[in-house]
């Protein structure tokens, strides 16, 4: 049973950052609500206060702005696998989009609730550290930018400060010579792991190489290691370190035996999904 | 869950064996614990655990059983509580175990079963496995930190 809250309205970005800085741990904002008041209902945890951010004018937009795809923070999953300019010009986060959870979910849940909240079993961080997302954290006195990487610390932790509001997600613009793919695999409600691959490829051969891994663990995570065995590579040799690249990543990932598999399980499941992403992103 | 830790103390054992049954600074080394209480010396204890992952906390208030206790050696104890206000319980069984090396250094080793129960297990039996594990390491580095830094 959901118990008694109150909810705040806040009007501006600037007046909700003010509630969190007053009300402090006893609030939390509130926009899809997809997975804070469904542990509210299960009683595991308690705001007295909600801070109903959905009113908030301008952080539901997608648009190209200087080089950027900016997606507004209360944009729903919904939204961005309707939205064309997605479709176009990020496919792999349109196809991410297109199977986050079930359509329920998908209707009222946000990427920006989806990131705050931080589940260790989400798909969308993963694939935005791989494509090189910013997040846009705002408060009162000022806005940061805070790299995808940087803004995971830990299962349902951010490095969000506790007055800020995520308004936005800032993805670079893709070139012609920009490859992109996300693929999970589970086998219960949520992924027991993903794995996001971004590259540029030309003539020459691989660059600016991100591997990214999610679900495995507690929270999302880059893998340089695994980068740099396809970085500055031929096409062909790419394909030949991949096993490698995958062995690496799967380490990387902190990979937790539960339910949804063990340890070597989890990462082995890495290794395949990378060595499929690659064809995937070069088909 | 079954947890195995094992710690080498730079300090000789019968210290390590004391310091154990000095409830104040032995709790100052259990991460989350407050209000520890000694019912009856020895034997019974009392306490509260908070813990918290992300936005969850627990709050168990804690009952300590010491059932078996080899003097310097083996103490077996079970520690069980319950959060009535998120439906959760918690039971650990602990087997410590003190060797006695040479040039005074102690082995501190100790057997935790964690068993955790009710709504807190929607978190996902490895978030809490995890939890659990990084609570034993911090405790075990706290007592050698502690017993180390007195000398």
């Amino acid at each position: 049973m959901l118990r008694r809250f109150r909810l705040e309205e806040p009007e501006s970005v600037a007046e909700a950052s003010e509630l969190l800085a007053r009300l402090g741990e006893s609030a939390k904002v509130y926009a899809g609500g997809t997975e804070l008041l469904l542990a509210m209902k299960e009683g595991l945890i308690q705001y007295e206060r909600l801070i109903n951010v959905k009113k908030l004018k301008g952080l539901s937009e997608v648009a190209a702005l200087d080089g950027m795809i900016k997606i507004g923070a209360l944009c729903t999953h919904h939204e961005l696998e309707k939205s064309s300019l997605v479709q176009q010009k990020l496919p792999s986060l349109h196809k991410l989009e297109q199977n986050v959870a079930n359509v329920r979910v998908r209707q009222s849940g946000t990427l920006g609730g989806n990131l705050c909240f931080a589940e260790p079993h989400a798909d969308p961080g993963t694939l935005l550290m791989a494509l090189g997302a910013k997040l846009v954290a705002e408060k009162s006195s000022g806005t940061r930018e805070i790299a995808a990487e940087d803004f995971f610390v830990d299962a349902y932790e951010t490095s969000l400060q506790a007055d800020e509001l995520l308004t936005e997600i800032r993805i670079p613009d893709p070139t012609d010579h920009s490859r992109s793919a996300y693929l999970k695999f589970g086998y219960l409600e949520r992924p027991s792991v993903g794995v996001a691959l971004a590259f540029n490829l030309n003539g020459g051969g691989l660059s600016e190489v991100k591997i990214a891994v999610g679900c495995a663990g507690p929270a999302p995570r880059r893998v340089p290691e695994a980068e740099a065995l396809l970085n500055g590579k031929g096409r062909e040799e790419a394909e030949r370190n991949l096993a490698q690249a995958g062995a690496v990543a799967g380490k990387a990932s902190q990979a937790i035996t539960d339910l949804h598999g063990s340890q070597d399980y989890k990462e082995h499941i890495v290794g395949v999904l990378l060595k499929r992403a690659f064809q995937s992103a070069v088909s | 869950m079954e947890f195995k830790k094992e710690v080498e103390i730079l300090v000789p054992r019968e210290k390590v064996w004391n310091f154990i049954w000095d409830v104040d600074r032995f709790i100052a080394c259990v991460p989350g614990c407050k209000e520890a209480k000694t019912i009856e010396a020895g034997k019974k204890y009392s306490a509260t655990m908070v813990e918290k992952v992300g936005p969850f906390k627990v709050e168990f208030p804690t009952s300590i059983d010491v059932l078996e206790r080899e003097e310097l050696t083996h103490i077996k104890a079970q520690a069980s509580g319950a959060d009535n206000k998120i439906g959760s319980r918690m039971k650990v069984d602990l087997d410590v175990n003190l060797r006695e090396h040479a040039d005074g250094k102690t082995m501190l080793g100790f057997v935790a079963t964690v068993d955790i129960l009710g709504k807190l297990a929607a978190l996902g039996h490895g978030i809490i496995k995890r939890k659990a594990d990084q609570v034993l390491d911090e405790f075990a580095q706290a007592v050698k930190k502690r017993l180390e830094g007195e000398g």
